[in-house]
């Protein structure tokens, strides 16, 4: 790796019980702190980590520099690697018994992955689900369940819910993702990186942006090179119009759910209204085939002045409507107090994005650690405190208007500077992390290379690690309330099933 | 209430007059890939393309298979002399042959687009649309639903969505099919009443798009079933999906006259 710091002094290394794992720390770009420690200290270093206040990330199977286990944190503003090396047949300790952020992704490595932890002894698969296979847990007079999906009702992507109710209330729910497991992990495999960025694109279709900026400065990390100013400004152009697509149709789904027909009009119309913004900047309404490891394709094919232009008649209708739509009782109502997670909750679950933003926390990869365009931006995070679906409204209400400004600064600096728009990658090795704030959460991935050639990727998903919280978002709801709350988390299968 | 009422009143129209009206595709559009010259091709030149699209048939004529190009334009930047995007949506095709055709004979002049509009006024405007998803990226669905937002409003051709199997008429399936979703897909399609047809929308679900070689996926949703229409595209636009539902009603037409 070219980017390395060596041993570099890290808040890791100050953690009360760090002395005790033996851990050594090897080389990382900027921004990581990579820990090696034994099989056996391996749960101890997550346990270190849960007690200094770390959020639980990810943990995936790496093969660089050797087959082994390796668990992401964030702490800090930095990321934390920890790794211990896997022999086959090694038996791990158990995490997820003791973090419910780390059990998802347990079970995915013991089903997948080839990695095995002590006494695991699960339900039933997470990674292959069978429709028809139901554990009812909840008994008593008149309590039924309900399998809803994976054939939804409406125009859904495939999920289950398995509903167990006496009508109203709702005492057990429980999530089950993967029916849609298309592999895509894998599929980047032997493909150069110019090429694998369609295959990053092609994880969760919606935040395509965010998935092809995340794999190019994961990439770029791994091979010590970064992309040009002019670049990471057209990166963040895209991102954030994405952002903007994807807050839209949630509060027009919103909106429908309640009936509330005009104002679901409205909201279908300022989505369409980016969508075709980003038709005419890239060829296609989901701004694909623009992002690529080094930089961006090209410039956008629509005049600097015109996006100026469209993004103020479309803030003018944004704010109208945004004004209508939290005026409306019969709207907030439905909203208010519904799906309500606590603060303690989500940070346990280690969930991200506009959810956990809702209840109160201040998470944003681009505030945390900021990339690209960020590094030269000031954000605000927008954070509400209730934790109930109205929250999560307004943090998307929120992220639009920060959404226009970022949008509003970026394309002018554009238009004042020109530029490069891309570096060449060299056809080297080496390992790293890249991350993004998707419209969905904090998004990261991991990719390894050998001589400019993709070997490995992990992609750690905003979409599965905030799922594992929806069986937990009905604490005083009724079933009429389901559509609501599932539309304020709104996650994406694809994604979370890969 | 009423300030909404004002609201909705005070846009205008903006819906769509397709297909009584072409409706063309903003200028740049990344619609298809058109061959621009197919004669002896170089050697290699078919492993440019991600899924395989490019075939090189009898080793010297160059044609792309649209059923499986996600239009990620490799090909349109290595060789632009050969090459090019073609800003059109309507791509759908009633076989999947069809869709591997070297240079397409424009076949949707002004009166075949207003004869599926007549197709679709015949069946009283009354067909019930159902979708599921079987394996898609996501962004499929959200095109789907486009179909029903005030821009495209396929209402006015007597489209309705249904929750039921039981009562629709047409089936939209997205993604390439998922081993998960083989069964339901198969049980929602066996429970549709007859006439009925299955459009595949996406170049996932025409044949399995780049998730295709993970062997997770069955690739492509006639490994399954039968399609009746085919809707390339990574993905499809809204009005490919409702060129491609206007087809769908021929197939309805038809069969339903035989049944």
């Amino acid at each position: 790796m070219s980017s390395t710091t060596a041993a570099k002094q890290s808040t890791a290394m100050e953690l009360p019980g760090y002395d005790q794992l033996g851990a050594s720390i090897e080389p990382a770009p900027p921004g990581e702190v990579r820990l090696r420690v034994g099989v056996p200290a391996f749960a101890s270093a997550a346990k270190v980590m849960q007690q200094a206040g770390a959020r639980f990330v990810t943990m995936f199977l790496a093969h660089t520099p050797e087959r082994s286990l390796c668990a992401v944190f964030a702490l800090h503003g930095e990321l934390i690697l920890v790794r211990a090396p896997a022999a086959p047949e090694t038996i791990f300790e158990p995490i997820g018994s003791w973090w419910p952020a780390a059990s998802w992704a347990e079970r995915e490595l013991s089903e997948l992955h080839d990695i095995h932890f002590r006494g695991e002894d699960y339900p039933s698969q997470l990674t292959a689900p069978d429709a028809d296979l139901l554990g009812r847990q909840v008994s008593g007079l008149d309590v039924f369940s309900i399998p809803y999906g994976p054939v939804r009702s409406g125009i859904f992507e495939a999920i289950q819910f398995h509903i167990e109710t006496g009508g109203e209330d709702v005492p057990r729910l429980h999530t089950r993702p993967f029916f849609k497991h298309r592999g895509m992990e894998a599929r980047f495999g032997g493909l150069t990186p110019d090429v694998a960025v369609h295959v990053a694109e092609r994880v969760a279709g919606i935040a395509s942006c965010a998935y092809a900026s995340c794999f190019s400065q994961a990439v770029e990390r791994a091979l010590g090179i970064q992309a040009p100013q002019r670049a990471e400004r057209w990166r963040a152009v895209y991102c954030e119009l994405e952002r903007m697509a994807c807050h839209l149709d949630v509060i027009a789904k919103e909106a429908e759910t309640t009936a509330l027909y005009v104002g679901q009009a409205r909201f279908q119309i300022l989505k369409e209204q980016v969508m075709r913004l980003r038709s005419r900047l890239a060829g296609n309404r989901f701004g694909r085939g623009m992002i690529v490891p080094g930089g961006v394709r090209g410039e956008g094919m629509m005049s600097l002045d015109d996006v100026l232009a469209a993004l103020d008649e479309f803030e003018r209708d944004l704010h109208r409507d945004r004004r209508m739509f939290l005026g409306t009782a019969s709207m907030t109502d439905r909203l208010i107090g519904s799906g309500r997670l606590p603060r303690r909750l989500v940070e346990e679950y280690g969930a991200v994005g506009p959810l956990a933003r809702g209840s109160g926390l201040s998470t944003d990869a681009r505030h945390e650690r900021p990339y690209g365009n960020y590094t030269r931006l000031g954000l605000q995070v927008v954070s509400e405190r209730d934790g109930d679906a109205m929250a999560r409204v307004n943090v998307r209400f929120g992220e639009l208007s920060e959404s226009l400004r970022i949008l509003r600064q970026t394309v002018d600096h554009l238009r004042r500077r020109d530029g490069d728009l891309k570096a060449e990658l060299p056809s080297t090795g080496g390992a790293a992390c890249g991350w993004v704030e998707a419209p969905q959460g904090e998004l990261l991935m991991w990719v390894e290379l050998h001589e400019g050639v993709l070997a490995r990727t992990h992609i750690a998903s905003p979409s599965l690690r905030n799922w594992a919280l929806f069986d937990h978002a009905f604490p005083k709801d009724v079933l009429t309330d389901f559509a609501f709350i599932e539309h304020s988390f709104g996650l994406t299968p694809a994604g979370a099933d890969r | 209430m009423l300030e909404w009422i004002q609201r909705g009143l005070s846009q205008g129209r903006i819906t769509t007059r397709y297909p009584r009206k072409p409706e063309p595709a903003p200028e740049g559009y990344h619609g298809r890939i058109e061959v621009l010259d197919a004669h002896d091709p170089p050697p290699g030149l078919a492993a440019v393309c991600p899924t395989g699209a490019i075939v090189v048939a009898g080793r010297s004529w160059l044609t792309v298979d649209r059923g499986a190009c996600i239009l990620c334009g490799e090909c349109v930047r290595r060789a632009p002399e050969r090459f090019a995007f073609r800003g059109e949506y309507e791509t759908a095709s009633r076989s999947r042959a069809a869709l591997v055709v070297d240079e397409q004979q424009h076949p949707h002049t002004e009166a075949t687009r207003k004869a599926l509009g007549e197709q679709a006024r015949m069946l009283r405007r009354s067909i019930h649309v159902r979708h599921i998803d079987c394996g898609s990226d996501g962004s499929e669905e959200w095109e789907i639903q486009a179909l029903w937002n005030p821009y495209y409003d396929i209402q006015r051709l007597g489209f309705f969505l249904t929750n039921a199997p039981r009562h629709a008429d047409i089936l939209l399936v997205t993604g390439g099919v998922t081993g998960p979703m083989r069964a339901p897909l198969e049980r929602t399609w066996n429970v549709m009443p007859a006439p009925k047809a299955l459009v595949a929308v996406g170049t996932d679900a025409c044949s399995g798009g780049l998730a295709k070689d993970g062997g997770l996926i069955a690739g492509g949703v006639d490994e399954v079933l039968g399609v009746d229409v085919y809707v390339p595209g990574s993905p499809p636009a809204p009005i490919a999906i409702m060129h491609g539902l206007l087809l769908a009603t021929g197939v309805l037409a038809e069969t339903g006259v035989a049944a």
